[in-house]
């Protein structure tokens, strides 16, 4: 045993002292915040530019309330957002909209918008622009027509519109998510928080995995194997190797975790300085000590099923190249649930789901989501483990005899049969 | 009692025959020399030995024993490719190496500056295992191999990449090693090396043994009369000499092999009487000389 400690100990030392462990630690978190933060920042700071626009009004009825709508929007200090040039549509319209492109192009105008006489009955509006990709700018506009338009159509009923706003509120509905524990009220956190942990452990897996099995690559590689096998166990190195990477990971997320409950804790006032009061309605949801429980359970299993695999992997070939011919069913495994993800969120219970998640190596994603979604019975999570647990015993007793073999086999890529003998060998 | 003993072990590949009955006894306290050609078996012998691989047939006895995990600890392994982490200190990889032993930390440590110091790698202590020259790594992978104290070394071409100086320092720490006991099987090309060093001997060819035993004696039981002769001018007549068995004529070089009733005396004056000689020594044979007669192939 304390063998396997002592390789524990090289392999994590060799990876925390490296600077890419380092700036990769430093920089998670850094880029986190700025995946966030960058895109708000740019979008409040480039407010948009002022535009000018011509209008040809056919209905003859729109144009006043219309330019009234629009000088409401204002570009922070700087005053109207939009000036609008009315132009009547004349006895020929298409002279009309050649005279206004002539306009745009020569960037007199931002563009221009043609109302159709029959506008108030049902007509298409038109927005015509160099550029036609600036879906919130034509949101906003179309935003202000219609609410101009309705009005209209109204005001010509004899209606009041104040009035029709009212009985045409739309109606929010709450989620309340009902457990054993009571009812809690659920801001869409729990879909995030599935999300987010599922996407952890895909990540952690595929990454980590990469990490030991590149490792087992270059022992091979460099020949420094043999000299190990004369002090230790096949079984005793690849244990260390999976351990001291698992330590590796552990360091890593405990640093992240670190620095997420402090950035929850003092980074809400920081954005909330930056960012206006539209994005406040999102509640961070409290994560349940069970939720939490499963994750770290099926993280576990999970992480020893995969890094299992990985390492045997790697015993197999002899450069990362070839290993991606049996990379491939791997990353499958770990694909499909992932795939699977938006079904099962939708039926948790149903058969699809159930049976998915006991299969063993979809189980620490699928059956981590269900237990965030909806806990499944008691049994069922309780099965899934087992089931694990066993193929994880499996998968080593198998990994570690692929292992022993393959760390002294160099030559091609060995084909299923080989691979079959050489669990066979003694 | 024997450090090493063999019996009967054959190991397979499939259809391939690595080893094919082997047997051979390694006396403790002696060093003991394994040659062949390439692909003769002798890396599976020693892999066997090891137990990173498991014979099919036949027994392997260690140190009186069948190895077992606890025993890895008395036996230094130096592979015939470099073993070492291009990324490591050096001073951490052996002592990590001297630590999957059992060496404990403070012991490792004080056996490290001893060898450093030996083979003049102080300065490279710090520095990372790439960087070192092949050669430097070579005296690194024997500190590794020995820095346990073991009972047994077992060294595959140890003397690869070293200039003479330090395969002078090897040979003389081997001898050191088996003046206190200890046990030295090594294997390699290089003939010269193994008849200066070695008690035993064991030649394979093609998974079998072929010559087995005390190095003297297998020499005295190849041929008594063996005349080595340096010369300059015409030797073939030598050949057709009366006496002479066989001649390995290298131009300015001879051995002649001398039948059972064979005078070296007769040889000396006939070769005098007609070549420049510069040298005439009775000897016993050359490993390089059984070689070529038991092998068939030249191996130099």
């Amino acid at each position: 045993m304390t063998k396997i400690w002592t390789v524990i100990k090289r392999e994590y030392i060799q990876i925390v002292r490296t600077k890419g462990f380092i700036i990769g630690t430093v920089l998670g978190p850094v880029l986190m915040v700025a995946l966030v933060a960058v895109p708000i920042i740019l979008a409040v700071a480039t407010g948009g530019e002022k535009k000018h626009y011509a209008v040809v009004d056919g209905t003859g009825e729109i144009y006043a309330d219309f330019e009234a709508k629009l000088a409401d929007y204002t570009l922070g200090d700087k005053g109207r957002r939009y000036t609008l040039e009315a132009y009547p549509a004349g006895p020929d319209l298409d002279a009309r909209r050649a005279e206004l492109s002539r306009k745009v192009l020569a960037k007199e105008l931002s563009g221009y918008i043609y109302l159709p006489a029959d506008l108030l009955t049902g007509g298409t509006a038109e927005y015509a622009a160099l550029n036609v990709s600036d879906f919130d700018e034509i949101k906003r506009l179309g935003e202000a027509l219609n609410g101009v338009v309705v009005e209209k159509r109204l005001k010509n009923e004899g209606l009041d519109p104040s009035k029709v706003a009212e009985y045409t509120r739309h109606v929010n509905v709450k989620m309340i998510k009902v457990t054993a524990r009571g009812e809690q009220e659920d801001t869409g956190g729990t879909f995030a928080v599935a999300y987010i942990l599922v996407l952890i452990l895909y990540m952690t897996m595929f990454f980590y995995g990469a990490i030991i099995m590149r490792g087992v690559i270059e022992e091979k590689n460099n020949r420094v194997v043999e000299v190990i096998l004369s002090s230790l166990r096949p079984f005793e190195l690849m244990m260390g190797k999976v351990l001291g990477i698992a330590a590796v990971g552990l360091t890593q997320y405990g640093i992240w975790a670190l620095f997420g409950i402090l950035a929850s804790s003092y980074g809400r006032s920081i954005a909330g300085g930056l960012v206006p009061a539209g994005a406040g309605g999102f509640k961070v949801p409290t994560i349940p000590t069970y939720i939490f429980i499963y994750f770290v359970v099926f993280f576990i299993l999970g992480y020893f099923l995969y890094a299992t695999i990985y390492a045997a992997v790697g015993a197999m070939v002899n450069s990362e190249k070839e290993a991606q011919h049996f990379l491939f069913p791997v990353s499958m495994m770990l694909v499909v649930p992932i795939l699977m993800m938006m079904a099962v969120i939708k039926e948790p219970n149903g058969s699809l789901a159930t049976v998915l998640s006991l299969v063993p190596f979809f189980a620490p994603i699928l059956m981590l989501l269900r237990v965030c979604v909806l806990l499944p019975p008691l049994t069922q999570i309780l099965a899934s483990i087992v089931l694990l647990v066993l193929t994880i015993l499996l998968v080593t007793w198998l990994g570690a005899k692929i292992y022993r073999v393959g760390i002294l086999m160099y030559g091609k890529r060995p084909s299923l049969p080989e691979i079959v003998k050489w669990v066979r060998y003694r | 009692m024997n450090a090493l003993e063999i019996r009967h072990v054959t190991k397979r590949f499939g259809d391939f025959t690595a080893v094919g009955d082997l047997s051979l006894s390694v006396p403790a306290g002696s060093v003991y020399g394994l040659l062949g050609p390439n692909g003769a078996g002798k890396t599976t012998t020693i892999r066997m030995v090891m137990n990173i691989l498991i014979p099919d047939e036949g027994t392997v006895q260690i140190l009186g024993r069948t190895l077992d995990e606890d025993m890895k600890a008395r036996i230094g392994y130096l592979p015939e490719d470099r073993g070492l982490y291009p990324k490591m200190k050096v001073g951490e990889l052996i002592l990590f190496l001297a630590e999957i032993k059992g060496v404990s930390r403070d012991r490792a440590r004080r056996e490290l500056d001893g060898w450093l110091r030996r083979f003049d790698l102080v300065d490279w202590r710090t520095k990372k295992v790439e960087q070192l020259s092949k050669g430097m790594q070579q005296k690194v992978q024997f500190i590794v191999t020995v820095i346990h104290r073991p009972d047994l070394i077992i060294l595959d071409e140890p003397f690869a990449g070293l200039d003479p100086v330090n395969t002078k320092l090897l040979k003389d720490i081997m001898l050191e090693f088996r003046d206190e006991g200890r046990t030295i099987i090594f294997s390699t090309h290089r003939m010269e090396q193994i008849e200066m060093i070695c008690d035993n001997i064991c030649l394979i060819n093609k998974s079998r043994m072929v010559l087995e035993g005390n190095l003297a004696q297998i020499k005295r039981q190849y041929g008594k009369n063996t005349v080595v002769l340096e010369y300059e001018g015409d030797g073939r007549f030598v050949a057709e000499l009366p006496g002479v068995e066989k001649v390995d004529d290298y131009g300015k070089y001879m051995e002649v092999k001398l039948r059972e009733a064979g005078d070296p005396q007769e040889i000396l004056r006939q070769a005098a009487g007609r070549l420049r000689v510069n040298r005439f020594e009775v000897q016993e044979p050359s490993l390089n000389a059984i070689f070529i007669e038991k092998v068939g192939v030249s191996h130099d």
